[in-house]
């Protein structure tokens, strides 16, 4: 079979890929999207295996049934509030897969120099890879070890990053940030190590600073995600999701393909175009996420004056009774408390006595980019009622009540008020412009930033304690 | 500890201090309830009413009196009942302690403490005890109600059949608590309304009445709301001039005038003149709430309704808040429950009256025997106006002036990028093989349109396109595929793994994507 195949079906799946990317502009043209995606994964994959990878096709077949059974269970059975989990749970997963391939190819380069003495081998010897390999002069020998290099160094690092971010978003590791004594030293003396090792692995070959630049990796990638609080993990996720296209792109490179560079670099821009718009919503830069904690301020925070002011069920139904217009802001705490098919009742009911309810989701709220949009769609809220934070955020002085379920930081008035605030010029829901504000609360308590947040004290502001479930559940009792 | 409510005895006075439902939410903070026989009824509530609420009903103002600890009531008491009070009892009531040093004195000397509702502080956090401002707010309606009884035609427009009926035109002056309540009737009723305030920061809140503000021709720094503790201060011969003329430009105008105006312990400033007056039109009506200090007509006659002879009517009652017993004694009771509630912080029926407290010391008049009138100046000050930021309105010029600057520095910025771009380029090209290059194009063209495509991503798909591009970075099964028919089993070992692990990816990222595209539905 000649390669000319290949290539022709390489093309063909890269604007699939393309496609597939750019049809998740809209939620209708999305849903004809995702079938490019797979139609082009599975032609790459057949192209490669009647082509060049058509030594073990048999083997290479059952493998990859078995992994599709078991990816078939998992993507079935996940909860939607699960999703940053599976998320950083597959990232992983690419991240040890690129890593081993990198591994690969360096085998190969050992391999290849180990027979070439011999002479007289052919692809149908020693496989195709490594016949590429052995075609290869010096120079190009050299390249291919910086590249390998480069896929194993992203791909390990993915690999234990993503690991504790699972760890992380499943409750499985304490979210808060952590670090070791020494803190980003240690992550720069790895780095620095690793950079040394390239070099040596550069001119010797050897195993031995590939194996070391390794565990530095691990190390990096274990110990900068420890250090980066739960709420920063949309970041998090979305610079992993980044990390592993580049790592895919690394390993096109060393193994001289073209497919693999594509779409290595389409889902590595996409990652680290994610990134820029969270951080962007954060009003913080993407390093300051990445060292951790936020930043010092600049003087002392405005004081709070005021109480919070607590209600009971009763007299968030009856404003809500009495309303025209209804915005939910939903955070991460609705996602913990499992609220959202209670928030769709209300909603369903609220609708169905002709009010205008809508949603205002921040950028960043949830644990992953666009968590919120997934786990309202999960419970039937119609996606045209979930607004996006531009589009909603001149409405609230005409809005009679806005809820706020589990979120915090991002509708704190401080970021605008407050120039002294840590989270000062962070763009948030202006909700307190509304006529009255309910926030579900499981208790009193600063969101993930630690600052006060001063709409909990404003006027218009009723505190409704108690786990949003529960609470929205009593609600739904007394909307009549 | 038990809280009491006796009977009012001034005349007229038909609120209650208790109602049976402030008295349910008082016994859940650990008291027990006494009401005096009949206090209720002129507000509409029977003594069978707070029975049913577990209300203790005690007959003869003497016998409660004994009983209460705390004793609650609207107005301040007279000497009779100030005689009652012992040593350890509280009482809360208006008291304008200001005004009435000799009862000060008398309640001092029999040891008992004295909350006055009137002088609970104007901030934030006790706004819902201020009695004053839930008795204003009452009798802000209320004015609009008696104008409109003593008023002969429609608030509202209307075309009849019969013809054509013109909106009346009310002006509200001074626009405190009692003023907007006053606005809001008035525009809810249907009126035209314009309202006057010597604070312009409140312009905002009239419109957001449904009043047109009537501004001056005049600019003067006014002193800051904040510093009197919210309520207006005495202003300048100058401004008072510009606005007696402007009232006069419009009185011909005005079908009903409803004055609020109150400066703290001063005579209520005269604002509608003898010559206004007489500039309405018959049939006009003139609601004077500062009738008690004065009024801001000063043909106005306390308690008294009166009809000058230009036939307009001159409304000067002060108890606009009793002519309304039942809300008023609900209001005023819940006041005095929210109080209670911050005088138990332990919810055990046992009261902490504790001086640290701005709002708690603010109200005390009388403590253990000391008379602590007048209160420090509260630590919270008042909300008041921020000074406003000027915001510079840009001339075109200055607009397109940015707009260029703001596009050069665009264009400079790419430039820039691009031709750092370009020399990484060629000098990664010097160096490298012509078969990395080859790759390497693809690789830049590839992060080219990867950027343009994402940027168009809607942000609600973003978990997505997460899952998607997770299936998608899985491609490196390639690679593993073109590996695992190698020689060495090393290799192929990883290769296997790698294949299995991708394959994972694959399936759950592609069918997880489809999932949750599925979900997402339109309305």
């Amino acid at each position: 079979m000649d390669f000319g195949f290949t290539t022709a079906a390489y093309v063909v799946a890269a604007v699939l890929f393309i496609l597939s990317l750019g049809g998740l502009s809209g939620q209708e043209s999305a849903k004809r999207a995702v079938w490019y995606g797979i139609a082009g994964m599975a032609l790459a994959v057949v192209a490669t295996l009647i082509g060049p990878g058509s030594g073990m096709w048999f083997l290479s077949l059952v493998l990859i049934s078995g992994g599709a059974v078991i990816g078939w269970q998992l993507a079935n059975k996940v909860q939607m509030t699960q999703m940053p989990e599976l998320v950083a749970a597959m990232h992983s997963l690419v991240g040890l897969a690129a890593m081993f391939i990198g591994l690969n190819a360096h085998f190969t380069i050992g391999y290849v120099d180990g027979i070439s003495g011999a002479g007289g081998m052919s692809a149908d010897d020693i496989g195709s890879f490594a016949a590429l390999v052995a075609h290869k002069t010096q120079v190009e020998i050299n390249i291919l070890r910086v590249e390998l290099y480069l896929g194993v160094f992203i791909g390990a690092i993915t690999f234990t990053g993503s690991i504790i971010a699972y760890g992380k978003l499943a409750g499985k590791v304490k979210s808060t940030a952590e670090k070791l004594p020494g803190g980003h030293m240690l992550n720069a003396g790895a780095a620095a190590l690793s950079v040394i090792c390239l070099v040596w692995y550069f001119n010797t070959g050897g195993f031995l600073p590939l194996f070391l630049m390794i565990l530095a990796a691990l190390f990096i990638g274990y110990h900068l995600i420890m250090g980066i609080g739960g709420a920063d993990m949309p970041v998090v996720v979305s610079m992993l999701n980044s990390y592993s296209g580049w790592a895919a792109a690394a390993i096109g490179f060393s193994l001289g393909n073209d497919l693999l560079i594509v779409v290595g670099a389409l889902v590595g821009s996409s990652g680290a175009i994610l990134s820029y718009i969270m951080c962007k919503a954060m009003n913080r830069s993407f390093i300051s996420v990445i060292l951790g904690g936020f930043g010092g301020t600049t003087g002392p925070a405005m004081e709070v004056e005021g109480e919070q002011v607590a209600i009971e069920a009763e007299g968030v139904a009856a404003a809500l009774n009495d309303a025209d217009s209804v915005v939910i802001i939903p955070g991460y705490g609705m996602a913990v408390a499992q609220a959202q098919q209670a928030v769709s009742e209300l909603v369903k009911r609220l609708r169905d006595k002709g009010k205008n309810v809508r949603f205002a989701i921040h950028p960043v709220a949830g644990r992953l980019p666009g968590h919120m949009n997934v786990l309202l769609a999960e419970a039937r809220v119609p996606y045209d009622i979930v607004l996006e934070m531009d589009e909603i955020n001149d409405d609230f002085p005409d809005t009679d009540v806005v809820i706020v379920i589990g979120s915090n930081d991002i509708v704190n008035p401080a970021a605008q008020d407050d120039p002294n605030s840590p989270i000062a010029g962070m763009p948030v829901l202006e909700c307190w412009k509304a006529k009255q504000v309910f926030v579900s609360k499981r208790g009193q308590g600063t969101g993930y930033s630690g600052i006060e947040n001063p709409l909990f004290y404003k006027e218009n502001t009723r505190m409704f304690y108690g786990d949003a479930k529960d609470s929205l559940n009593k609600l739904l009792a007394l909307i009549d | 500890m038990k809280i009491g409510a006796p009977k009012e005895v001034f005349e007229g006075e038909a609120r209650v201090a208790m109602t049976p439902e402030s008295a349910l939410q008082l016994q859940k903070l650990g008291y027990d309830c006494l009401i005096e026989a009949g206090a209720g009824k002129a507000a509409g509530f029977s003594d069978a009413a707070y029975k049913d609420a577990g209300v203790e009903v005690i007959r003869g103002a003497a016998a409660l009196w004994k009983a209460a600890d705390v004793i609650t009531k609207v107005r301040a008491p007279n000497t009779t009942e100030a005689r009652r009070l012992t040593k350890g009892k509280t009482l809360i009531s208006f008291f304008f302690p200001g005004q009435s040093e000799e009862l000060m004195d008398l309640v001092n000397s029999k040891g008992a403490n004295v909350i006055a509702m009137d002088m609970v502080p104007r901030i934030s956090r006790a706004q819902k005890m201020d009695a004053l401002s839930s008795m204003a707010n009452i009798a802000g309606y209320r004015a609009v109600i008696e104008a409109g009884n003593n008023f002969g035609r429609f608030f509202t427009g209307q075309v009849t059949a019969a013809g054509k009926v013109p909106p009346a035109k009310v002006l509200v002056i001074g626009a405190g608590v009692a003023g907007l309540a006053a606005i809001g009737t008035a525009t809810s009723l249907g009126a035209i309304t314009y309202a006057f305030d010597v604070r312009p920061e409140v312009a905002e809140q009239v419109e957001s009445m449904g009043a047109e503000f009537v501004f001056l021709d005049f600019t003067e720094d006014q002193a800051d709301g904040a510093a009197t503790g919210g309520y207006a201060a005495v202003s300048s011969p100058e401004f008072r001039e510009a606005q007696l003329a402007k009232f006069r430009e419009i009185a011909p105008d005005i079908d009903i005038v409803i004055t609020t105006a109150l400066i703290p312990n001063r005579e209520a400033p005269e604002l509608w003149t003898k010559d206004m007056v007489a500039a309405m039109k018959p049939g006009s009506v003139i609601v004077d709430l500062a009738a008690e200090k004065g009024g801001n007509c000063k043909q106005t006659v306390m308690d008294e309704k009166i009809v000058t002879q230009n036939g307009v009517t001159i409304i000067g009652y002060t108890d606009f808040p009793s002519r309304m017993a039942a809300q008023s004694s609900t209001l005023y009771a819940n006041n005095i429950r929210h109080m209670m509630s911050d005088l138990t912080p332990e919810k055990n029926g046992k009261v902490k009256h504790d001086m640290e407290d701005d709002v708690i010391r603010g109200a005390t008049a009388t403590f253990k025997g000391k008379i602590t009138f007048p209160p420090p100046p509260p630590k919270v000050q008042a909300i008041a106006a921020q000074p406003k930021a000027e915001v510079k309105e840009q001339t075109p010029e200055e607009k397109r002036a940015l707009e260029t600057a703001a596009f050069k520095a665009q264009t400079k910025q790419q430039v820039i990028l691009l031709s750092v771009g370009a020399i990484v380029l060629l000098g990664v090209g010097l160096v490298a093989p012509a078969s990395f290059m080859q790759h390497f194009i693809v690789f830049v063209l590839s992060v080219f349109i990867g950027f343009q495509v994402i940027w168009g991503v809607a942000h609600s798909l973003h978990t997505p396109l997460m899952a998607v591009t997770n299936a998608i970075s899985s491609i490196v099964i390639l690679g593993a595929l073109m590996q695992i028919g190698s020689g060495s089993y090393l290799v192929m070992l990883l290769g296997a793994l790698s294949v299995f692990m991708a394959g994972i990816n694959i399936f759950g990222g592609f069918m997880v994507t489809r999932r949750m595209l599925a979900m997402f539905q339109k309305s």
